[in-house]
């Protein structure tokens, strides 16, 4: 039975080995997926391009748009168009802000009388549109204070544990190193067995003396150990290349992501018993891959969401891992802080893997 | 002309005999309408937060009463431990730890110098900056309205005013753009997998052996694809319209004419993606690598472009989805007409005209 199972898995080396092109993608796909995702994925709002109207023009009003430039949240430059035409700014985009200062604004400064200031902003993009807001608003109360020269009695006094520069790599990357084991194993594994059963390779496996579950083993093993090389790529590119600090324990972190491989190769395998073609495989495995991204909390809050739709977050195998990951990577989290994660995981496992196995020796009879 | 009819109703052959392809590639693009439009919501709130009450007066508790009202914050389920303030946030069970110390409520009354401490979980970069920014805002606030004679004169007052979605939600954000990476999966990643099948199976060979061109045979193969795209972007439009109520402001027909240059430059990508490689699961992949992905995360569907490092922002120039999606926002959500979208339409026909002489020359020299 072994040397059925190590002969099959040797078969399936050659396979891979043979198509050059194919190898190369499965290995570069994921250092370039790392590299751009690193960069791109930033939701920290600034930039915020913002035309000026200034009606009063003195020292305080342009001391009031200096103070909005510091820290890169706000550009704020004299707006191109007047007053009347401003929206005309936000539809074509090449402003995200309309801020108009009254010609009153240093009288009632110095007079103590509260001032407003218009800020118009393109809420196309409904999450920059309220954060910008919040920034204007403190910026305004820090103007405030700066200008009576006393400062609020009461202050807060914040503390910022695990990541204090606020860096959004740090939280970026080991998600990404969760969600490449997610796509390289689910996509693998089904895309392998449905290629076979498109060719009519599979049947002469199933005819053959093989056991079935030799078979199956013989197929997904190498694919669980290419899911594992790019996993320990793409943490290695993490810890070397994006500084990410790894105070957890490595051998959890493996150990841990056994329970998660067995469950992306049974929804691999599942998937390779719903289809006939690799077109059909790859549509179920794209989708799969979207939601379980998506509703993982990799780059979207969970607590965002609606409430019926943080249920559905529940059935997310990813959701659990991607806690794992980062609670073993940045918070050194141990077992015991992990326990819910853990103990869902090995459901998922378990319940998965064992299902699939079961689908995949009954469509072969 | 005649010929290129004929492979069309061989291909749409093809796809109606395999039906669970056809419906999946008809009811994908509705569930991923409906994914992103209820998952993807970038503003933050329901931050988990934790009280550490020491004050207990009804200052401290209208302070915590706040937090919670401003829709930012949820109360945490467990509570802390004063000598362990970490071990909820370690655990996940909560996101930031509000800790009044006695004296809060005096302090309001004397104002004399006071610190609220706040410890946040940092790991999310972007929620912890919202957590804080929030709690300034709100500590800034019940301070105006308790202090009796604030010290703090004059004010500076914002006065906000949002245009084009002023309700904020995220569905007219995310929706018009999810047009873009739909139209552009079908278009590449599916002719690519087509004609690659063909290869894979060996009845491209068969094919050219018969008296039609190169260009007959890619002609015949795109159009029914160019059909499901546009029946896909159709359905897209009618979720997001009456399903979601994001406003279509601009011109139905303006919006499938740049729909057509763009699947263009899709299908072009597909098929100089087919020349390339030889198996389906390389074609695959490839698409995603080249297509998929930079239409999701570099074109400014989610993430915004320009707060990208400056390689990734000239990267993404030369990428289609990235113009056509300021098209789709600009005509459903503000209404703007071709004139206000010169540059994206002018980069469009650019990138278009070069990916469809690169797909004609790549297909012919691996024909010839």
């Amino acid at each position: 039975m072994i040397q059925t199972i190590l002969a099959l898995i040797v078969k399936e080396f050659h396979q891979i080995r043979r198509d050059r092109f194919t190898l190369r993608l499965i290995f570069l796909a994921p250092i370039m997926q790392m590299m751009v995702l690193a960069y791109a994925i930033s939701t920290d709002v600034k930039y915020v391009y913002t035309a000026v109207y200034d009606y009063d023009q003195r020292e305080l009003s342009r001391e009031f748009v200096r103070s909005m430039s510091v820290g890169n949240y706000f550009i704020p430059s004299q707006s191109p168009v007047p007053l009347l035409e401003s929206e005309e700014n936000l539809r074509t985009g090449d402003k995200n802000v309309n801020l108009i200062i009254p010609n009153d604004f240093s009288e009632g400064l110095r007079n103590s009388k509260p001032v407003m200031i218009g800020f118009v902003a393109d809420g196309a993009n409904a999450n920059s549109a309220s954060i910008a807001t919040g920034y204007a608003n403190l910026i305004a109360f820090q103007f405030s204070e700066r200008l009576s020269r006393s400062a609020f009695p009461v202050v807060l006094r914040q503390r910022i544990l695990y990541n204090p520069e606020g860096e959004s790599v740090y939280h970026i990357v080991p998600g990404i190193v969760a969600v490449l084991l997610t796509m390289v194993t689910t996509l693998l594994t089904a895309m392998a067995i449905v290629r076979e059963r498109e060719r009519g390779t599979l049947e002469q496996l199933m005819v053959s003396p093989i056991p079935i579950p030799a078979l199956i083993l013989g197929k997904i093993i190498p694919f669980a150990a290419l899911g594992y090389i790019e996993f320990s790529i793409a943490l290695a590119l993490g810890v070397a290349w994006f500084k990410i600090p790894f105070v957890g324990s490595w051998p959890l972190l493996y150990g841990l992501s056994l329970l998660f491989v067995l469950t992306t190769l049974g929804v691999g395998m599942l998937i390779s018993t719903m289809t006939n073609t690799q077109q059909q495989a790859m549509f179920f495995t794209w989708f799969f891959t979207i939601y379980a991204i998506l509703m993982s909390g990799f780059f979207i809050p969970i607590e965002n969401m609606p409430f019926f739709v943080q249920k559905l977050t529940y059935l997310n195998p990813l959701r659990y891992f991607m806690i794992i990951v980062r609670g073993i990577m940045m918070k050194g989290a141990g077992l015991e802080s992990l326990r819910t994660e853990v103990l869902a995981l090995v459901i998922f496992a378990v319940s998965m893997f064992s299902f699939s196995w079961m689908r995949f020796q009954k469509r072969a009879k | 002309m005649s010929k290129t009819r004929f492979i069309i109703i061989k291909e749409i052959r093809h796809i109606l005999r395999d039906p669970r392809s056809l419906v999946i590639a008809i009811v994908m693009p509705i569930l991923m309408t409906l994914l992103y439009g209820y998952a993807v919501n970038l503003d933050t709130k329901n931050i988990k937060l934790a009280v550490v009450d020491e004050d207990k007066s009804v200052h401290s508790r209208a302070l915590v009463n706040s937090f919670f009202q401003s829709g930012y914050f949820i109360p945490s389920l467990s509570a802390p431990q004063i000598n362990d303030l970490e071990g909820v946030l370690r655990a996940g069970h909560a996101h930031a730890v509000l800790v009044l110390r006695r004296g809060f409520s005096e302090a309001v009354r004397t104002q004399e110098p006071y610190q609220v401490g706040l410890v946040v979980d940092g790991s999310d970069a972007n929620r912890a900056a919202a957590a804080t920014n929030y709690s300034n805002v709100l500590l800034f606030d019940f301070i105006r309205r308790n202090v009796s004679a604030p010290t703090v004169r004059p004010w500076v007052w914002i006065s906000p005013r949002v245009l084009y979605n002023p309700d904020l939600r995220s569905p007219d954000f995310f929706v018009p753009g999810l047009i873009a990476i739909i139209l552009m999966m079908i278009s590449a990643l599916l002719t690519s997998i087509t004609i690659v099948r063909e290869k894979e199976t060996g009845t491209m060979e068969q094919m050219m052996t018969a008296p039609v061109t190169p260009k007959q045979i890619i002609m015949g193969k795109a159009i029914p694809y160019i059909g499901i795209a546009f029946i896909d972007g159709l359905l897209v439009i009618l979720f997001a319209v009456f399903h979601f109520r994001v406003p279509f402001e601009g011109s139905y027909l303006l919006l499938a004419f740049f729909g057509v240059i763009y699947v263009t430059a899709a299908l072009s990508i597909g098929v100089v993606i087919s020349t390339l490689v030889r198996s389906q699961l390389a074609a695959m992949m490839t698409a995603l690598m080249v297509t998929v992905m930079p239409s999701v995360m570099l074109s400014g569907f989610i993430f915004e472009v320009k707060n990208m490092p400056l390689p990734l922002q000239y990267l993404s120039m030369i990428i289609p989805a990235r113009h056509f999606i300021v098209i789709l926002r600009g005509v459903m959500l503000k209404g703007v007409g071709a004139p206000a979208l010169w540059r994206e339409t002018l980069a469009l026909v650019l990138l278009t005209s070069v990916l469809l002489g690169i797909a004609a020359k790549r297909f012919k020299l691996k024909l010839g």
